[in-house]
């Protein structure tokens, strides 16, 4: 209790002696008179580090007075656990950040390792108060069981991220139509594999290949099941305020005989089980893969890079097939609240300074600062809109690579601007990604269920096992081991066998508590 | 019974500094030991306690067995035990002899040139990345264009995707770490065979002994002490198959076969941060290869004469 009470304790007396400054002020971003140095552990993405040195982490020091020193080591390579190290070695510094942290900002902030944010933020951040009035579904995604807030997230602008992508080039040579429903996808698949579209007199096409095998579940949705709720695989999806899981709705049976079916007919690779993250490369770079679902941005860039390898290739996005019942479904689409993001731990002896550094990332001039870098640098005000230099665009890296060296775009508690993406993105990810928000094909990403302890653990007992199982038997089904109609009985049984009502039960209280 | 303890402490004294430059030597490992393997053992308390990051190891709280039960109580897990045992089992069977005979072999070979290359040849997987050797697998076994595919459907027979079939896992896993192995830890007994008196080979053949017998009646009863400790420590680790080289090869397909305590512990504890089970599995395996080696040496310093300790 009084671990918990401390932290309180110090905010409310810095708050009390620190004379509080107009932060909303527009040209004045300056939160400490003499320069006020703070310590940061971000490990992120498995492979990069803050460093206090990047030119955004300058500016920001320039503008505001307070420099975060990055702590984390740069030698790592496992984000994850970096942070875990961090906790265990007790030590906290000022500020920690990453990926994929929100369930344990819950965590260890509701054993108080990390402050409560929700007075700091009313009462020293108006742009993030703002925001959060703005946005309840926010608020709430970013609330902890207990009801604090203890971290600021990521969050992501613009809807989509993967769609279909299939061969145009093919469809014209065997005179066909781009599918518009699954039973015309079925046919262009089956003419894939038969009438030797590439022209090489073998019967070597992949119709359907992924690089990741989750990718073939993905296709369930053409018969209105569901392969997962979030931006990640597997996860629960709710459905009129129920918390439902894909694997076991019914829909899911009438699916997956389907697509084994498809596997069995040789419509769908294989080897899409063991092809591995190459396969993409592979597949178009050989004139054998003929459709796939993966990322607008990175799918888009094919037809250029292989003009020379694979004559006349034209991989396009095309909108998804219609279900039976004729639901045009994108499942999957860019969440809105990530799990990402940046806290103060219990040590922060500024915390209204760190809230106000926080904040400073949500104002105009911040939000630029950590979406295109440092104005005039990289980017230029053209229009009332940020503009990437020349040198930006040009450059032989990726624009995002060059922004993460320089220090934005990283999974802080910011608000991405989505034109960032847009001005490098290519004419045929942009026609794709225009027609899949016009089509509004994009489903709602649901940014998932903070648990409080007790329902942790059910979920933590229960969950694992389930998942494997359904796996499991999810793959046997598919490659044709098993018989999805023989074992669907015996399969709902089992799973709830192995606890599958006890957890949905237990997200379902959560849920309830933190939406409803 | 005080002036016994003084008079042992004292032979302790006198023993440490009449040889004390051979424990100078001896106290790096003993350091080592201390600090690395006996008091990380300290850690081993959060198998019996609600384990966090933040709370620390001696700030969590205790739940008994908790972690055990669910453990117990968790069919997966007990599947997970039970396709160890079998890999372990197997590997057991029909990989432990493969060095042996290797070795013999190798011992028969006469021309030097030939004996040396075929040596190299068969240490060399030892030194692949089983990140490698899995790659490699994968796409000799690939439905579509690996070479064992191929050959089948050569042959008339159906191509099959070996890597999803649980049937085929365990064979897969055994034999190609057997190609990968056997070669490298057929040193040990080509070594001991080399310790063999030459005078016994002499006086066999002057009583006619075929170079079979030779083999049979001198060779591998001369190594048989070697091979003893070495099954020993190999017993030692029935319980423990390593999660790399499995996590390269499985899929959801084949968990069935396939899931063993190490890659079940990666699952549940580190991927889905659940420390204090995973030390709790951990520890159950650690006791129970303790008894299995106990064991082993038991019966083996019953049996022969040979053993660890």
């Amino acid at each position: 209790m009084i671990k918990r009470l401390l932290p309180m304790l110090v905010a409310g007396i810095v708050s009390a002696s620190v004379p509080t400054t107009s932060a909303a002020a527009t040209d004045d971003y300056r939160i400490s008179e003499k320069p006020l140095e703070m310590t940061i552990h971000m490990h992120f993405r498995d492979k990069y580090a803050w460093d206090e040195n990047w030119p955004v982490a300058l500016k920001a020091a320039e503008m505001t007075g307070i420099t975060l020193k990055g702590v984390a080591s740069r030698v790592g390579t496992n984000s994850q656990e970096m942070f875990n190290l961090m906790m265990v070695a007790g030590d906290l510094p000022d500020v920690v950040g990453g990926d994929a942290l929100k369930d344990n900002f819950f965590k260890y902030g509701m054993e108080g390792a990390f402050l409560p944010l929700n007075d700091l933020i009313d009462e020293h951040a108006p742009h993030l108060k703002q925001m959060l009035a703005d946005n309840p579904s926010i608020r709430k995604a970013i609330t902890a069981p207990d009801g604090n807030i203890y971290y600021i997230p990521y969050i992501p602008d613009g809807k989509s991220a993967r769609g279909y992508f299939i061969r145009q080039d093919w469809l014209d040579t065997l005179g066909l139509k781009q599918p518009q429903n699954v039973d015309e996808l079925y046919e262009v698949l089956t003419a894939f594999r038969n009438k030797d579209p590439n022209g090489n007199g073998k019967m070597d096409e992949v119709p359907y290949f992924a690089r990741q095998w989750p990718e073939l579940i993905r296709l369930v949705t053409l018969w209105d099941a569901r392969s997962t709720g979030s931006d990640a695989y597997h996860e629960f999806y709710i459905k009129d305020d129920t918390v439902r899981y894909g694997y076991a709705d019914t829909e899911y049976r009438v699916a997956i005989r389907n697509l084994a079916k498809w596997y069995q007919e040789g419509l769908i690779d294989q080897e899409i089980f063991t092809r591995g993250a190459r396969s993409r490369e592979f597949l178009l770079g050989n004139d054998l893969g003929g459709m796939t679902h993966d990322w607008f941005a990175s799918t888009s860039g094919y037809n250029e890079s292989l003009a020379d390898k694979v004559p006349g290739i034209n991989l396009v996005p095309f909108a998804p097939p219609a279900s039976p019942t004729g639901v045009r479904m994108e499942e999957n689409g860019r969440i809105e609240v990530k799990p990402d993001g940046w806290a103060i731990s219990h040590a922060n002896e500024h915390p209204v300074e760190t809230i106000k550094y926080f904040d400073f990332v949500f104002t105009d001039t911040g939000r630029n600062l950590f979406n295109f870098g440092v104005e005039g640098e990289h980017w230029n005000m053209v229009d009332g809109k940020a503009k990437f230099t020349p040198e930006v665009l040009n450059s032989d890296k990726p624009v995002n690579a060059q922004m993460w060296e320089i220090g934005a775009q990283i999974p802080v508690g910011f608000h991405m601007d989505y034109s960032y993406e847009r001005q490098w993105t290519n004419d045929i990810a942009l026609a794709g990604i225009d027609m899949y928000e016009k089509g509004d094909y994009i489903i709602p990403q649901f940014s998932g269920i903070a648990m409080t302890v007790e329902e942790r653990k059910i979920y933590d007992k229960y969950w694992p096992n389930i998942l494997t199982y359904m796996l499991e038997t999810q793959q046997a089904w598919i490659l044709g081991s098993r018989d999805v109609d023989d074992d669907w009985d015996n399969y709902m049984k089992r799973i709830n066998d192995l606890g599958f009502e006890k957890v949905q039960a237990a997200l379902q209280s959560g849920y309830n508590r933190q939406y409803k | 019974m005080s002036s016994n303890i003084n008079n042992k402490i004292t032979g302790i004294g006198q023993i440490l500094r009449k040889d004390w430059q051979l424990y100078l030597l001896l106290a790096p490992m003993v350091i080592w030991f201390i600090v690395f393997l006996y008091t990380p053992m300290a850690g081993l308390q959060i198998a019996f306690k609600d384990f966090s990051l933040f709370k620390g190891i001696y700030g969590s709280t205790w739940v008994g067995f908790e972690h055990f039960q669910t453990l117990f109580n968790d069919e997966l897990f007990i599947r997970s035990i039970g396709n160890t045992f079998l890999i372990s089992l197997y590997s057991l069977v029909f990989a432990f002899p493969m060095p042996i005979i290797l070795a013999l072999m190798f011992n028969e070979l006469h021309h030097a040139m030939f004996k040396k290359t075929a040596q190299t040849i068969a240490y060399l997987p030892h030194f692949i990345s089983v990140v490698i050797v899995a790659g490699m697998v994968v796409s000799f076994l690939s439905p579509t264009t690996g070479i064992v595919n191929l050959v089948l459907d050569y042959f008339g027979f159906e191509k099959t995707y070996f890597l999803t079939n649980p049937d085929y896992f365990r064979p897969i896993f055994i034999g190609s770490t057997m190609w990968k192995e056997a070669g490298f830890e057929s040193i040990v007994y080509l070594a001991a065979i080399a310790g063999v008196n030459p005078s016994l080979y002499e006086s066999a053949r002057v009583d006619g002994a075929s170079r079979w017998q030779q083999i049979w009646r001198i060779t591998l009863p001369s190594i048989l002490p070697t091979i003893i400790i070495m099954l020993i420590i190999r017993i030692g680790n029935l319980v423990e198959v390593g999660f790399e080289y499995i996590i390269l090869l499985y899929q959801p397909a084949t968990f069935e076969t396939s899931d063993v305590i190490s890659t079940f512990i990666y699952r549940v504890g580190l991927q889905g941060s659940q420390y204090d089970i995973a030390t709790a599995a951990g520890l159950f395996n650690a006791v129970i290869a303790f008894i299995l080696v106990y064991s082993a040496n038991r019966i083996s310093r019953k049996l022969s004469s040979s053993s660890l300790w």
